[in-house]
């Protein structure tokens, strides 16, 4: 049988379609090595019975091609799947890799140790030192309230002096041999309001059970204008709407209704 | 791979080997019909035609590393594929079950479509038709149903060397018919 003999005798249609023996198909396959006349009757037919399916196609129903696409996506996952699977395994080969593996766990693990009880130990130092700022920072504010009040009393102690509305009332020893020698205090009267500001420049400290008391001088009496303690600074005395004189005495603590003399220090108003 | 038009079947076939989605989305959207009329010619039934449809993709998906170039078309490749695993439902026990409670086989009710395709109109039949009674026969027995040339030999009584050349002259007028 020679090659033509043999494309025409069926056995191109009968291994395209299937239906020839394993015998047949090493035959033909050996043929169509040997032959591209084999080769290329084979292609004709192929094509031909592939166009003739085509037009006689039939559409599967259309809600078969996700359920195609979903399988195919199951099956990719279940692939990778399959690599992963094969990574876990690979240690059970690779003991030799696995030993480095674990002397590095080692020494991390050793390492780690050290640095762990370094840094307990700065923990702990850095504990005290954030204990001692808190208490310094606690100093810190309550000497920086005093400072705030101290601030405020000289802002009104400035106010008062800086106030042109204040007649100035100089008070000096009422006599040469009095018991305030060098005595010197004064009055800060304001013209408007009438409010009495003290300011002690200079008086003997006084007993422990005595106060001073300043009096302002009314037609001739004395008015009470309240007692005081020597401080730095003004001291708020009592409001005195009209005054010819103001007067110092010493009198048991607390004050008097009348006073009692001598008198320590005097000044006449200029009004 | 972006590629959505056209491909040939040498780009077909590495976006298929490189398991590529859209690639099996193009081969199903040009030959899943002409592969399912093979399958309903051979099951004559829709319902068992869809699964084995489904499972012929899932065939062609796994199995694509197997397909050989060298020993003939892509499409014929599926064919064959198509055609073991309709015969191989063929012959299984659903098969037969499914049957007892089937009325009509020759008819074919496409999943809730109004129109029933008949079989006579689809894949091979039409060029099958033509053929001699005794040709058909043996075709019928050999390619859709999937019997060997002795098997065939027994349920016609005839010399197996009958039936050999019988087919062969079968498939050539077969071709004839296609052109």
């Amino acid at each position: 049988m020679n090659v033509q003999e043999y494309i025409l005798s069926g056995v191109v249609e009968s291994y395209v379609l299937g239906l020839a023996s394993a015998e047949e198909r090493a035959e033909f396959e050996r043929m169509c090595a040997a032959h591209s006349e084999v080769r290329a009757a084979r292609d004709a037919f192929e094509q031909l019975l592939e166009k003739q399916l085509l037009s006689q196609a039939v559409a599967p129903p259309s809600n078969l091609k996700s359920k195609v696409i979903a399988d195919i996506e199951i099956e990719n996952d279940k692939r990778q799947g399959k690599k992963v699977v094969s990574m876990k395994q690979a240690p059970v080969v690779q003991s030799g890799w696995l030993r480095y593996v674990a002397a590095a766990a080692v020494i991390l693990l050793v390492g780690s140790t050290i640095l762990n009880f370094y840094f307990f130990t700065e923990y702990k130092k850095y504990i005290s030192k954030y204990d001692e700022l808190v208490a310094s920072q606690t100093q810190m504010a309550t000497l920086n309230q005093a400072l705030q009040t101290k601030v405020q009393q000289y802002e009104s102690m400035l106010n008062i002096f800086q106030d042109t509305s204040m007649s100035i009332v100089k008070m000096l020893p009422a006599a040469p041999d009095g018991p305030a020698i060098g005595g010197h205090t004064t009055v800060y009267w304001n013209n408007n309001s009438k409010d009495v500001y003290l300011v002690v420049n200079n008086l003997p400290k006084p007993a422990a059970d005595k106060q001073y008391q300043l009096w302002a001088i009314v037609d001739g009496k004395p008015v009470d204008a309240g007692v005081f303690d020597i401080q730095n600074g003004p001291v708020k005395m009592k409001n005195i709407p009209n005054a010819q004189a103001f007067a110092i005495t010493l009198e048991p603590k607390g004050g008097s209704a009348s006073p009692t003399l001598p008198i320590y220090v005097l000044g006449k108003t200029t009004g | 791979m972006g590629i959505t038009g056209t491909y040939t079947e040498q780009e077909l076939i590495s976006a298929l080997k490189e398991r590529d989605n859209q690639a099996y989305g193009y081969l199903y959207d040009n030959y899943s019909g002409a592969l399912y009329s093979i399958i309903l010619q051979i099951l004559q039934n829709s319902e068992l035609a869809n699964d084995v449809l489904q499972e012929v993709f899932i065939n062609i998906w796994r199995k694509i590393e197997t397909y050989d170039p060298s020993r003939g078309r892509l499409f014929t490749w599926m064919l064959n594929v198509t055609r073991n695993a309709s015969i191989d439902t063929l012959r299984s026990k659903g098969y037969q079950n499914s049957q007892k409670n089937q009325g009509l086989p020759e008819n074919v009710n496409i999943s809730g479509q109004v129109t029933q395709t008949n079989i006579d109109n689809i894949g091979l039949t039409k060029v099958l038709a033509k053929l001699k009674p005794e040709h058909r026969i043996l075709i019928e027995l050999a390619y859709f149903k999937g019997y060997t040339h002795e098997e065939i030999a027994q349920i016609e009584d005839i010399p197996l060397g009958t039936v050999k050349t019988r087919i062969r002259n079968a498939l050539l007028q077969l071709k004839e018919y296609m052109q």
